[in-house]
């Protein structure tokens, strides 16, 4: 029985090569261009919260108490140790690193600017968020004595520094001393995140503790397994240490949120419009068709076929120029996807623009299973709504009626 | 020709469906088309307006190495008079000048390097929104002495609130050390963390004395009367002023951010574009559809010995028909929602506060933009899109020869 | 007989070196005595203005010294403290006392081509360069100094141009990395103050193209070495105090 269905519903559509093909194209080619900037605008924003998140916040940062609010070189935090065993000890912590966070001043002979100091060790960080993966210059170490420093390009730009320069760093210590110290630039670093780029500076760890009289860091910052329990790890930490405070990057990064979530919003219009789209193509397609047919259909409920069968047959031709549409637009959608999460989208031309908001000038188009997932469903629940509106003409006529013309 | 064009206008009135369902989906399009290029040239319109409005300034005179080198060696001297020289320009609306430099404050407990101005109050009512940003306290006044406007984030810093003294220590215009104790009469925020982290304002009359700075300043902010010609306006000043001044409009100065915003144009546009692939396969296939459903009509026609030409002609003047009435109802609906939402800005509520922020606006109130021209043009566009689509199955159908398309089922 | 030639070299190479920390030795004690008191006049020249001050000046040894505005009326009563490496600024106007913090050290010291860090700094020389006497006539000899890895110096280079009757700096030469001169200091007109000499007027003149027409000039009216100075005017209280 559904075979001699399909054949007819295949057939009557293959009558109308055209039109049918019009249609699949439509859908598909709607398909492929919300696919792409799908994926582009999800590539862009997800590559700016990776560089702030690889370069600075991790996706959860400790603090000491009211660190944040006051920069005070002394609002360290004081049970570091014991944070760094349950971080070890918590299954869903990935990796972890620790910090100095202070500002201070970067100098050559002759120029100076305000900066921001953070002492990293160059081995954790890599294997922790690969930050060695932004070294524009030079290398990602501090040499062999410990001595160097990594600058953020646009400081290094601003002072006319290149590898090998000195700099001096001063900074206010635990004693509220003037401390200072020499470094060689070892490397130059470009993360699209602009606080860094513009005004930070790296310096290693220990060297940094003793420059700055310090025991302990000012920032631990956390990878997780599952990010969906994120709030789980928030509320155990505060509750087991109470000096501290605890930021998600979406709190240190307000802007980047949104940013995020108005993305969320804005695929959700574009699967919207595919669903009209496909609705609209497919309506118009079954509607003439079954005008076309009438007399057919008058003749088949005449010898006593039942309406279902009828609607089932309408159905599937809906069905098929829709499925075929689907599966066009994806491939073709999803190959030009794939292609540019490989290459990338190259936007050097407006770099300098691109620089001045922290983001890359090449971006990386993300591939998500729910794109499809969502495109099969506003296409499949296109296919329903569309022939709602012929199948009500198709019911209303009366076969012997339109039999007889 | 004539009976042609009754047969096109009968056919228009008698296939409703067709009709109907064309004329919705164009004019729709069109006023979609039209909507969206008025709200997003509103976004950046709105968004580089208050960003300049907000303190830079329309049009900024500077010493011609001051950019570079913001050094008390490259001041603008005569200042006074230079401004009332400017002034004599008919489309100067109005000036002020400023005197930026970097000083130490001291309250009781922080010590913090900080940006404080010498303004002229009244009329930074009129080329800033500092007065707007008002938060807790008072604006200046003409005649304030010691009295501090200081942005929030810097008065956090500072531990201080409204009515507290601080003290300042730095460099005045004749490198001599100048300090003295100021009291803060308001604090302001703009929402720009960087902003309200490292300024401060007091009255030029009272800065001119402590830092040695009569007649000099750093800036003069211009605004013009009509601020969409602001570069115009710049390049005039530019020949009244000494060799050693420059006078830059706002597309200069800000230029990384005009780029910005050129940037966020070009993907609304491709997101509209891709739209428009839509509608125009829709209008195709429509068009494909009804022409076809009229094929054996057209047969007959070609067999009586109407000219293919002719066939054209006629299914071409239904189309354009159709489309110029649908661009212009959609166009008169995305004017009038352009016009409305130009008047009553759009709200676009805390979502977007963030964003705003980083662009530098302090509101998020988004206006549209009222442009005849534009609106013109995307009609123009929709228009050509409309009639584009229904070429092929135009052509299409008119190949058929005679015979084929009476027997066409 | 090669290796007492090496030998030989490597004595005269030694006590080449050697002379050159002794001559810089004998300089910085000649520059600071075991206390001085000085009265200065400092005139700093820019492309717009010109502006007087008068100083008065008290320090022991290299590590501790008090400093005093005494003209002109605007700037009298500003005072100064410097222990080790750290400065306070009292200013009357205000009745505070200032640290300097670490991101004021390079700005410029009360608007002349001096910065505070010059000031904290200026007598660390044997402890922040490798010290080489490069060339020698018979009235100077030119030292060059090359910072220590350690130290927070800007300079790539500084020349030290010493004058071999006096054991008195001449001219200084302060260069960048890259070797661009960015500033000439001069001593000149040495004058015989008690039993020691001293150079009574000091140019700075910077080199580069931002800091054109620019200079300050440092003369002093009078200096007393090795007079018993009080401790207490090295105390933050002494800031205030001895403001009057």
């Amino acid at each position: 029985m559904y075979k001699l269905i399909i054949k007819s519903a295949f057939a009557s559509l293959m009558k109308r090569k055209v039109r049918t093909f019009l249609v699949i194209f439509m859908i598909a080619s709607s398909l492929w261009g919300l696919l792409l900037m799908q994926g582009i605008y999800d590539g862009m924003t997800q590559q700016m919260i990776n560089n702030a998140i690889r370069s600075d916040s991790s996706q959860l940062s400790i603090f000491a108490k009211n660190f944040r609010s006051q920069k005070d070189i002394s609002l360290y935090i004081k049970s570091s140790k014991q944070i760094e065993e349950f971080l070890i000890n918590e299954p869903n912590v990935k990796s972890f690193i620790s910090r100095i966070v202070t500002s201070g001043l970067v100098a050559t002979a002759k120029y100076s600017k305000n900066t921001s100091i953070y002492g990293i060790d160059v081995k954790d960080e890599t294997t922790h968020a690969s930050l060695d993966g932004y070294i524009k210059q030079g290398e990602f170490n501090f040499g062999k004595k410990n001595r160097g420093a990594i600058i953020g390009f646009q400081l290094a730009k601003k002072l006319k520094v290149g590898i090998g320069k000195k700099i001096i760093l001063s900074a206010q210590n635990i004693d509220n001393q003037v401390a200072s110290i020499s470094l060689k630039v070892t490397g130059i670093i470009k993360t699209n995140n602009m606080a860094l780029d513009e005004g930070g500076i790296f310096i290693n760890k220990e060297r940094a503790k003793i420059f700055l009289g310090l025991k302990s860091v000012n920032q631990i910052s956390i990878m997780l397994n599952d990010y969906s329990k994120v709030d789980m790890l928030k509320a155990k930490l505060k509750t087991t240490f109470n000096d501290i405070e605890v930021f998600d990057w979406g709190e240190l990064y307000p802007a980047l949120l949104q940013t995020e979530q108005i993305m969320k919003s804005f695929s959700y219009i574009s699967y919207i419009i595919v669903f009209f789209t496909a609705t609209i193509g497919i309506f118009g397609v079954v509607l003439v068709s079954v005008l076309e047919r009438l007399r057919e259909f008058g003749v088949l409920r005449a010898i006593g076929t039942k309406f279902k069968i009828i609607v089932a047959m309408v159905f599937f031709e809906s069905f098929f120029i829709g499925i075929v549409g689907l599966f066009l637009g994806s491939l073709i959608g999803g190959g030009t996807l794939y292609y540019f999460s490989l290459y990338g989208l190259d936007l050097s031309n407006f770099s300098d623009a691109l620089d001045e908001f922290g983001m890359d000038a090449i971006t990386y188009a993300v591939i998500k299973l729910e794109y499809f997932i969502t495109a099969f469903i506003a296409v499949f629940s296109a296919t329903f709504l569309s022939i709602l509106v012929p199948l009500r003409v198709l019911k209303k006529s009366k076969p012997i009626e339109v039999i007889n013309g | 020709m004539k009976p042609y064009i009754s047969i096109a206008l009968k056919n228009i009135y008698n296939n409703k469906g067709r009709t109907i369902v064309t004329i919705l989906l164009s004019s729709l399009s069109t006023a979609i088309l039209v909507f969206i290029t008025a709200f997003m040239d509103g976004e950046h319109k709105i968004m580089l307006k208050n960003a300049v409005e907000l303190y830079p300034g329309y049009i900024q005179i500077t010493n011609k190495d001051f950019r570079d080198n913001p050094s008390f060696d490259n001041l603008i001297e005569n200042s006074t008079s230079l401004v009332e020289k400017v002034k004599e320009n008919d489309n100067v609306s109005s000036t002020s000048q400023r005197f930026e430099t970097f000083v130490l404050f001291s309250s009781d407990t922080k010590s913090v390097g900080a940006m404080i101005v010498g303004i002229e109050p009244e009329n930074e009512k009129i080329n800033s929104k500092l007065e707007q940003s008002l938060l807790k306290g008072k604006y200046l006044e003409n005649k304030d002495k010691n009295f501090l406007y200081i942005g929030n984030e810097l008065a956090k810093k500072l531990k201080i609130k409204v009515g507290d003294t601080i003290s300042f220590v730095g460099t005045g215009a004749d490198y001599s050390f100048c300090a003295d104790n100021l009291i803060i009469k308001g604090i302001f925020q703009t929402g720009l963390f960087e902003f309200d982290s490292t300024s401060s304002f007091v009255n030029k009359k009272y800065f001119d004395e402590v830092f040695v700075s009569e007649n000099l300043s750093t800036h003069i902010i211009i605004k013009p009367k009509d601020i969409d010609n602001a570069q115009f306006l710049s390049d005039e000043i530019s020949k009244i002023l000494p060799k050693e001044l420059d006078s830059q409009s706002w597309k200069e100065f800000m230029k990384t951010l005009v780029e910005a915003m050129e940037l966020d144009g070009i993907f609304g546009y491709i997101t509209v574009g891709i739209f428009f692939i839509v509608i125009f396969f829709v209008i195709l296939i429509y068009t494909l559809l009804s022409v076809y459903s009229r094929i054996k009509e057209i047969g007959i026609l070609r067999a009586i010995g109407t000219k293919k030409r002719e066939i054209f002609s006629m299914l071409l003047f239904e189309s354009v028909v159709l489309s110029f009435i649908s661009i212009l109802i959609g166009g008169i609906i995305g004017a009038f929602l352009a016009y409305y939402f130009n008047i009553n800005p759009i709200e676009l509520g805390a979502e977007f506060e963030e964003q705003f922020k980083q662009y530098g606006l302090a509101s998020t109130a988004l206006p549209t933009d009222f442009n005849v021209f534009n609106i013109l043009r995307d009609m123009l566009i929709m228009f050509i899109l409309c009639v584009g689509s229904t070429l092929y199955p135009i052509v299409k159908v008119n190949s058929f020869k005679p015979v084929e398309a009476i027997n066409h089922v | 007989m090669s290796r007492y030639i090496l030998l030989i070299l490597g004595t005269t190479v030694f006590l080449w070196a050697t002379s050159a920390n002794e001559i810089i030795k004998k300089v910085e004690d000649n520059l600071n005595g075991k206390s001085l008191d000085m009265k200065i006049s400092m005139i700093v020249h820019t492309k717009r203005t010109k502006r007087t001050m008068k100083l008065q000046s008290l320090s022991i040894g290299k590590t501790k010294s008090f400093m005093k505005v005494l003209y002109p009326k605007k700037d009298k009563g500003i005072t100064f403290l410097k222990i080790e490496n750290t400065m306070w600024q009292y200013v009357p106007k205000i009745e505070r006392v200032i640290k300097i913090p670490a991101s004021m050290m390079l700005q410029s010291w009360m608007g002349s081509d001096f910065t505070n860090d010059d000031l904290v700094r200026e007598s660390s020389i044997s402890d922040d360069y490798f010290q080489k006497l490069i060339f020698q006539n018979n009235d100077i000899y030119t030292i060059e100094l090359l910072p220590k890895d350690e130290s927070t110096v800007v300079w790539g280079k500084v020349i030290m141009n010493i004058s071999k009757k006096y054991y008195l700096p001449v001219k200084v030469d302060y260069f960048d990395e890259d070797g661009e001169l960015i500033r000439i200091l001069y001593y000149k007109d040495i004058k015989k103050y008690g039993e020691r000499f001293y150079p009574s007027y000091w140019e700075m003149l910077p080199q580069t193209k931002e800091k054109e027409g620019r200079k300050t000039i440092m003369t002093v009216q009078s200096a007393i070495f090795d007079k018993e100075i009080k401790s207490s005017y090295f105390t933050k209280r002494a800031l205030k105090r001895y403001s009057k």
